[in-house]
């Protein structure tokens, strides 16, 4: 049997069993999942505690998610005075439009938060229409739009609140009775994200959907640029995953998986916990130190050059390294990272090896050389760096 | 180590809102192409490029940083060694047009005193989409005495100007010569003095 064979026999015989060891799962798991049937998804589910070891309990949980997913979107995504399934509701449509009307500057006003969520969405856009831009996955149409927003004209569709547009001409309509009736004007963009037909949907406005209630449901902390590199190889594996039973749910299983990591890691994207235990400083603090205790030459050589850790290591550590290696590598390095028990030590270790594998050049080069060398870094087979990192103790 | 094949080495800084183009600039200017997608800028990056200025081999040192607020304390660290400075806004966006006060406040709580700034209205080749029109971006500059551009990282309208007359102005500076030489230098009126003895030895 060959060792591809091999492994993939063990993760048939690992998730064939009625509770999954997951310590055994772990170890299978940080050497890489392949790419077959759902193990991957399936894993990162297990992994993030999505699902529980016990498989009985998958179904109810997944359709208990999945509903309340829904859910957030009639609620949370749906512009006021429409309440998703039942269009006819006039009644309901009136009472809303009676007192509550685009504006009306109460802080109560749905309007006024629909304008607030405006703000945030906004930049959820810009980045979302930015993610991964070197492959095109996230620009195709997805096999399984959300049916509620797409059959819509637009409306609900998030980044048609937000072009610039409709931002500047919300077009406010009174008629008879106070009633009030919104025109936004659904210019399209004609960019490259060109918004597609009725009834479909892009990737990236899936991506937009999940990120844009992530910060709803998240007000304290909002939407931070860099969620989208963290949502977006969550989104590629669920999405992807081979079997379509669970491809369909894509939106709503990656939901909570990146809200189940975002509980992990949340404290880097906050600016007032940067010096907090586990906050981004306190792990650069960590990668540096250890870089001192393996290297101390090349330590030396970086801080006599003043090239501070957060000129490159900010940017690896705030996004588990997605935006340093193309997503083939992202993806396989997580498999890693969610494995370790200890998050994120494993991760500091990867980090660490990345900068002593190119030992030799970082010695020899000025200041400029290093900076682009550890801010672009280059071409490199991943497994040998995950080796390395492995062999750190 | 390298040889030192400069004579000077400036340190410039790219400031504004997110989404106002600041990579796109840099790029343009560093590779003198534009891609439009770009990934977002999580905390800073870097490029370095060298160009020549009367007679001088000048090395600019380019720091772009992350427009959301999140990033500012990570960013804000770098104003102090800044030597020149690039703020940038968006002429279809009015908000980051707003926002330039707010960061003219951040760079006088942070950076050097007598750093050159130079403010930028970006996409200039989106007419159609124009919010903030081109006298409202000299008013604001005239108002706090610094330089002032259109600019389009796309079409690539005075890219490569905008960073010469912020190095230029730098290079002024540090030889001294700049009340001597010019003292009563309206710099805002310059924009329109494409061929100004001087500004050809450029970049060129
Ligand atoms: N039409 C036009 N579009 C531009 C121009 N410059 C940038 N853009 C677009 O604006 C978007 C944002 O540009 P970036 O350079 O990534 O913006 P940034 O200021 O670096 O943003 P952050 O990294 O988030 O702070 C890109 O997707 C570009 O397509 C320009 O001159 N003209
Ligand atoms: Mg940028």
């Amino acid at each position: 049997m060959s060792i591809f064979k091999a492994r993939v026999k063990e993760f048939e015989d690992i998730f064939s069993k009625d509770v999954i060891d997951l310590k055994e799962l772990r170890q299978l798991t940080f050497n890489g999942v392949p790419d077959v049937q759902s193990f991957r998804a399936l894993s990162w589910k297990l992994l993030l505690n999505y699902l529980g070891p016990k498989r009985n309990t998958w179904a109810t949980t997944l359709a208990q998610k999945r509903a309340l997913y829904r859910q957030f979107i009639v609620e949370l995504v749906l512009p006021p005075g429409h309440n998703g399934d039942n269009e006819n509701d006039d009644d309901e449509l009136r009472g809303v439009a009676l007192q509550d009307h685009p504006l009306s500057e109460g802080p109560e006003s749905k309007w006024n938060t629909f304008f607030n969520d405006n703000e945030f969405l906004l930049q959820i856009d810009k980045d979302v229409r930015r993610l991964c831009p070197d492959i095109s996955f996230f620009q195709q149409p997805t096999d399984y739009p959300c049916d509620i927003v797409v059959h819509s004209k637009g409306e609900r569709r998030l980044h048609q609140r937000v072009v610039p547009s409709v931002l500047s001409s919300a077009n406010v309509e009174r008629k008879g009775l106070g009633m009030t009736k919104i025109n936004l004007i659904t210019k399209r963009s004609a960019e490259n994200y060109e918004a597609m037909e009725e009834g479909q949907e892009a990737h990236w406005e899936v991506v937009q959907r999940i990120l844009f209630l992530y910060a709803k449901l998240n007000p304290g902390q909002g939407y931070v640029q860099g969620m989208n590199e963290i949502v977006g190889p969550i989104y590629f594996v669920m999405a992807s995953d081979p079997d379509l039973k669970f491809r369909e749910h894509a939106e709503a299983d990656c939901f909570f998986c990146f809200t189940a990591l975002m509980g992990e890691i949340r404290d880097f994207f906050i600016k007032t916990l940067d010096d907090a235990e586990g906050g981004i400083k306190c792990m650069m603090a960590k990668l540096s130190n250890m870089l001192k205790s393996k290297d101390l030459a090349i330590y030396e050589h970086l801080r006599s050059q003043e090239l501070h850790p957060q000129y490159y290591s900010f940017r690896w550590l705030t996004l588990l390294l997605s935006q340093e290696f193309p997503l083939p590598d992202v993806v396989r390095i997580w498999d890693s990272v969610f494995s370790d028990e200890q998050r994120f030590d494993f991760l500091i270790k990867i980090c660490c090896s990345m900068i002593l594998i190119q030992r030799e050049a970082i010695l020899e080069n000025d200041f400029a050389s290093n900076v682009k060398l550890l801010q672009n870094y280059p071409p490199i087979d991943i497994n040998v760096v995950l080796t390395f990192a492995v062999s750190l103790t | 180590m390298a040889k030192k094949t400069y004579d000077l080495l400036f340190k410039l800084l790219l400031i504004g809102d997110s989404g106002v183009g600041k990579t796109c600039i840099l790029f343009r200017f560093s590779d003198d192409a534009f891609t439009s997608t770009f990934i977002s800028t999580i905390g800073i990056d870097f490029k370095i490029k060298t160009v020549e200025l009367r007679g001088k081999k000048i090395k600019l040192q380019i720091w772009d940083t992350a427009g959301q607020e999140r990033f500012h304390t990570i960013t804000t660290s770098y104003y102090r060694g800044a030597m020149g400075i690039m703020l940038v806004y968006d002429i279809t966006n009015e908000k980051s047009f707003e926002n330039i006060v707010k960061w003219l406040r951040n760079i006088d709580e942070h950076a050097n005193e007598d750093v050159e700034k130079m403010i930028l209205g970006n996409k200039c080749d989106m007419s159609d989409k124009r919010v903030v029109n081109k006298e409202r971006g000299e008013a604001i500059a005239r108002e706090h005495g610094i330089r002032f551009m259109e600019t389009s990282a796309k079409s690539n309208i005075n890219i490569e100007r905008a960073f010469c007359e912020l190095a230029e102005a730098i290079l002024d500076k540090t030889s001294g010569r700049e009340s001597a030489e010019n003292p009563e230098r309206v710099v805002i009126d310059r924009k329109n003095n494409d061929k100004a003895p001087g500004y050809n030895k450029c970049c060129a």
